[in-house]
């Protein structure tokens, strides 16, 4: 028994449930002979990784299924060792360089030289060259974006690059320009449900859930595939019948984010500004992304406030979460943009208050 | 006012009055022209005589005095105590006796008294103060082999120039012990301990003398650490002191140079927390030195002073004291630049010529208080400043931030400072005010450390500076040390660790079963979506019920969530909770992640041991099935096909029959050959019987039996099988019912 993500993940490009049009484009590139460098791109859960996968099985046949899964180790200049996993078949390879962080260039220059040096060794596959994965692109440092560019021109006899990002904003021109972009977008609220009667309907063999059941829990994971079958079948297994109520678990850290956007709306306070502290260290301490805190937090805050301060509360939150980026300590900005939310809201009370006084004679 | 005597002619400016019986009483008025006027006069005067300060009338003493002795000539006397001239005074009244120390009386007596519990040991006698001292602590102490004190090296930290080198002399001095010194300036490697340390540990005097020794080694905080196996000074050290005594026969023989440490030795640092230091510290007795009160100090240069023919007043000095809070070598070594050019010391000449000294000694705590705090009056006066100077805030205060070089520190120090400051800031100015400073400091340093930019650094200081004009507040409450950020580092560093060690298990142990689940396993994924999920999926509302009357639904959510937890290498661990408890708990710890506050999640229930229980026993099953079915298959890869046939899977049914009783580890899982197997490797792996060539030895009696089994007797037969059986704590709820030996063989 699997999780169902996994057991029910689509493994040819026919089988996809949507996106046909995309899927078909992919096939024709695949069987055309003269496959370009890729970026993927598309919002998290929409299935870039699939049509990845699903690509490479038509390029290479079943055997890219035969994975080897090992922890390579890198040496930085400054004799520092980096474990990096990597997943690889005979015909492809698959790493993700932000893992190392700051040092990912030099595990971007080691592997496509070791991948870009040698040739395909399987004379009975498909094409001469390798592809080379490179997952979350959009978090690869400037310098390694830059240690790419080259190495993808000139060992393309070798070597096929398929990048896999969230958005293209991140990464530099010259990249982008040497790619075909395709882009994944969300499914719609149909397909999402689409796909979660199939799974529904095969895993939950007799007691599966219907229709209306599969709407609440689609439209709950809003556009994201994984989240929405993660949560089908957390769902699962806490109301195995799925009877009425049907209530869809949140993940924790999105409702305790929105209690934190509650916190700031009700009371603007220094106390106040400790405690919303508190709970962002609590936050950081598991490990959630503080760009992610921001923003649904905001999300949070725009949905509670005064109609005048939205376009302010997202536009100061975006300048924060553009600073801490830059910055080193997250939680400064974090706290810095709620005392700036807080003023906000304040000096919004106080000029009504002022507005009034000037009204009366 | 009642006087009772005859009415007196008053006049016109008298009072009238009546005394009780009505005679009219008159009295005068005092004439105020002489008694009045006086007084107004001399005030005004007073306030005239005042209008210059005392202390600048003083100054100006000084400045003239100043001038007036560089205008005159040296006089040529001034060189003729040539004896003094050509030393260092801080050598030359370096104190020689104990009663000649300076400073906190308490300290000089532990130290000192440290040295004498080494008299039992070193002198073989016993120390006067130690049997008092014995009384009072009792004889709780093991007592050493060799009654050595139980730390064997004594650690004094301090500031420079609070005469610690000093003291450790002195005492070493007076105990009587020949000082063996090691200076970590010029020998800091760790091959010093085996080359000079350790013989002079040993041998315990050295040449030429009948004194032992005591090894005083200074400056250690500028020792090599030595961490991660690698033997630096500090290491070396450590083992040296912690050599275990042994049996006196084997000596020199078996353990050739590993005598126990027989001597004392002192170690001197400036900075107690220095990193190097940490092994040292929890074997060692650590004395902290203070500063010693001013006046001592300026008793002690006063004397100086007389003896070397120098005029100085007790202001100067006292100023001089200020300055060098406490740094008597700082003093002295002033004072004597002062005599090489004049007689006379004046506190104008001290305030010149100390600009400067002790600028750079600026610690957390003083730089918070600084930043936080209006300065008092005694540290602008200790600083030397004007009014003026005291307005202007920035100069100083960066380069007091500057000079202390742990500006990151002090950073997360204002940022969990200012928020516990009191102010009425009802529109938050003064807060964002703070925090855009802090942002501008974090961005700042950011790119400063990730673009190697180091250029910046001098201006990293002037964005903290404004806290000073924001937030500077009399009787705040009190700065601590930054520990916020660091629990919440080392919060994160915990969880870090655990998502690392699922994302491992989703990559590696999933590949297993045959499963795939590393696409989960990327990082943002993993925090957000996968870890939460996971914690509900493995946490169904189960009934506590044993597995075999168990509802079918219920039986199928069991089987899910155990293929999902053995693919992820989950387990209930059982353990002892501190109550006592029998507990299960998860590891990897992955509820962490459903854990705020302390609590968890109100839409996943709550995991009851039962349940736990049950689940843990699946999982074990279920672990125990793969294993055979790994080790069926390798058979049929090592076992000639032949033998093969002769172990038919029925006799491992047979042999494992016997766990029954127990019942827990009875099987729910779906196929009924894979249920057998899962009883039958329990006890197959209590017990993994394996011949040389890794064949189970069980297969032997199988494939001999055939040819066996008509002519053995009954009693051969059953030596043939053994029937094992196993103890399970815990409660069962298995029907027990007497079984015969023979239902099984």
């Amino acid at each position: 028994m699997d999780n169902l993500v996994i057991q029910y993940r689509p493994r040819k490009l026919d089988e996809l449930h949507y996106h046909h049009g995309l899927s078909e484009r992919l096939k024709s590139l695949a069987s055309s002979g003269d496959f370009p460098h890729m970026l993927f791109y598309g919002p998290s859960g929409a299935g870039k990784k699939t049509r990845i996968a699903c690509t490479l099985r038509e390029l290479f046949g079943p055997g890219v299924e035969k994975l080897k899964i090992d922890q390579r180790v890198f040496m930085t200049p400054s004799r520092r060792k980096l474990d990096v996993n990597v997943v690889q078949s005979n015909y492809h390879i698959e790493l993700t360089p932000s893992e190392v962080g700051n040092y990912d260039r030099v595990v971007i220059q080691e592997i496509l030289k070791e991948i870009a040096q040698t040739q395909q060794v399987d004379i009975s596959a498909r094409h001469r060259f390798k592809v080379v994965i490179i997952n979350e692109a959009d978090s690869l440092t400037r310098d390694a974006q830059a240690a790419l560019r080259r190495t993808m021109e000139k060992y393309t006899t070798n070597m096929r690059l398929i990048l896999c990002a969230n958005s293209t904003s991140r990464l530099i021109a010259p990249i982008r320009s040497r790619c075909l972009l395709v882009r994944v977008p969300a499914p719609s609220m149909e397909d999402v449900v689409g796909v979660l009667e199939y799974v529904a309907g095969r895993a939950c063999r007799g007691n599966s859930p219907d229709h209306a059941a599969c709407t609440v829990v689609a439209k709950e994971a809003a556009g994201n595939v994984r989240k929405a079958i993660l949560a089908l079948e957390a769902l699962r297994m806490q109301n195995p019948l799925f009877s009425e109520p049907i209530t869809v678990a949140k993940p924790d850290w999105e409702t305790y984010c929105q209690r934190v956007g509650d916190m700031i709306v009700q009371e603007q306070s220094p106390a106040r500004v400790m405690e919303v502290r508190a709970k962002y260290y609590e936050l950081l301490s598991h490990c959630i992304p503080p760009t992610v805190i921001i923003k649904t937090v905001a999300d949070r805050v725009v949905d509670k406030v005064d109609e005048n301060l939205k376009a302010d509360v997202m536009h100061w939150a975006a300048i924060y979460e553009n600073r801490m980026r830059v910055g080193n300590k997250k939680i400064f900005h974090l706290e810095a943009w709620t005392v700036k939310v807080m003023s906000i809201v304040k000096h919004f009370f106080y000029d009504i208050d002022l507005t009034g006084f000037d009204d009366y004679p | 006012m009642t006087k009772p005597s005859a009415p007196i002619y008053l006049p016109r400016s008298s009072v009238r009055a009546y005394t009780y019986d009505g005679k009219p009483v008159f009295i005068k008025r005092r004439s105020r022209d002489t008694t009045q006027l006086h007084p107004s006069n001399t005030n005004v005067r007073i306030g005239n005589l005042l209008d210059v300060p005392i202390h600048r009338l003083m100054d100006d003493i000084s400045v003239i005095a100043a001038r007036r002795l560089a205008a005159e000539p040296r006089p040529a006397g001034s060189f003729s105590n040539s004896s003094s001239s050509d030393m260092l005074w801080v050598d030359q009244y370096r104190p020689s006796k104990y009663t000649d120390l300076l400073g906190d009386e308490r300290v000089h007596r532990e130290v000192l008294s440290w040295v004498k519990e080494w008299d039992e040991c070193v002198f073989g006698r016993s120390a006067n103060t130690r049997g008092k001292k014995r009384a009072r602590d009792g004889d709780d102490l093991p007592q050493d082999k060799y009654r050595r004190p139980p730390e064997k090296i004594m650690l004094l930290s301090g500031p420079p120039g609070l005469g610690k080198t000093t003291l450790a002399h002195v005492v070493a001095k007076q105990a009587g012990y020949n000082v063996f010194e090691i200076n970590a300036s010029d020998a800091r490697s760790a091959q010093v301990v085996e080359d000079r340390i350790r013989p002079a540990v040993e041998i315990g005097f050295s040449v030429g003398s009948t004194k032992p020794n005591l090894v005083v080694i200074d400056e250690i905080d500028g020792a090599t650490g030595g961490n991660e196996g690698s033997a630096g000074f500090i290491q070396k050290l450590v083992q040296l002191a912690l050599e275990k005594p042994y049996a006196g026969r084997l000596r020199k023989k078996d353990r050739k140079g590993k005598q126990p440490l027989l001597r004392p030795i002192i170690c001197i640092c400036n900075d107690l927390n220095a990193q190097v230091l940490s092994k040292l510290r929890p074997i060692s007795r650590i004395i902290r030195f203070s500063k010693p009160a001013d006046f001592l100090l300026v008793k002690r240069l006063r004397q100086i002073c007389e003896w070397e023919v120098l005029q100085a007043d007790n202001r100067a000095l006292s100023t001089l004291v200020g300055i060098a809070q406490g740094d008597m070598r700082g003093c002295l070594n002033t004072l004597q630049f002062f005599k090489a050019r004049n007689q006379t010391v004046t506190e104008t000449m001290v305030r010149n010529a100390t600009v400067g000294l002790k600028e750079s000694d600026a610690n957390y705590q003083v730089v918070m208080n600084d930043l936080f705090i209006p300065m008092s009056q005694k540290r602008v006066k200790d600083l030397g400043l004007s009014g003026n100077d005291q307005a202007k805030y920035v100069d100083r205060l960066s380069r007091q931030l500057d000079g202390s070089g742990i500006m990151d520190r002090i950073a997360l120090g204002c940022f969990e400072h200012y928020a516990k400051i009191h102010q009425h800031d009802a529109t938050f100015t003064r807060y964002l005010k703070g925090n855009d400073w802090l942002l501008s400091y974090d961005t700042l340093s950011g790119s400063m450390h990730a673009e190697r930019e180091f250029a910046l650094l001098p201006y990293l200081s002037y964005c903290l500076v404004p806290y000073y004009p924001l937030f500077q507040q009399k009787g705040g409450p009190r700065v601590e040390r930054p520990k916020e950020y660091w629990d919440n580092y080392n919060k994160t560093k915990a969880s870090e660790e655990v998502y690392r060690s699922l994302a491992h298990s989703a990559r590696s142990g999933g590949s297993g079963v045959g499963s795939n689940y590393r696409n989960l396993a990327n990082e943002p994924t993993l925090h957000l979506e996968f870890a939460p999920y996971l914690n509900r999926i493995i946490s169904p509302p189960l009934r506590p019920v044993n597995s075999q009357v168990i509802r079918p639904e219920e039986k199928d959510i069991l089987s899910c969530l155990v293929g999902i937890m053995v693919a992820l290498e989950l387990r209930f661990v059982q353990e002892r909770s501190d109550d006592g408890q029998l507990v299960y708990r998860l590891d990897p710890p992955v509820d962490v992640f459903v854990t705020y506050d302390g609590k968890r999640a109100s839409d996943i229930g709550p995991s009851r041991y039962a349940i736990r229980q049950l689940v843990a026993t699946e999982i074990d099953a279920r672990l125990a099935s793969k294993h055979v079915e790994a080790l069926e298959r390798s058979k049929v890869k090592q076992t000639l096909p032949s033998l093969r046939r002769y172990v038919p899977a029925g006799d491992f049914a047979l042999e494992g029959s016997g766990d029954q009783g127990d019942g827990a580890l009875a099987s729910v899982t779906s196929d009924a050959p894979a249920a057998k197997r899962a009883k039958a490797v329990a006890d197959l792996f209590e017990k993994p019987a394996l011949d040389f060539f890794g064949r189970p030895i069980v297969a032997k009696p199988a494939s001999k039996r055939p040819s066996h089994a008509g002519p053995l007797p009954q009693g051969s037969t059953e030596s043939a099988f053994r029937a094992s059986f196993r103890f399970k704590e815990g409660n069962s709820a298995a029907v027990r019912k007497p079984v015969k030996m023979a239902s099984f063989m």
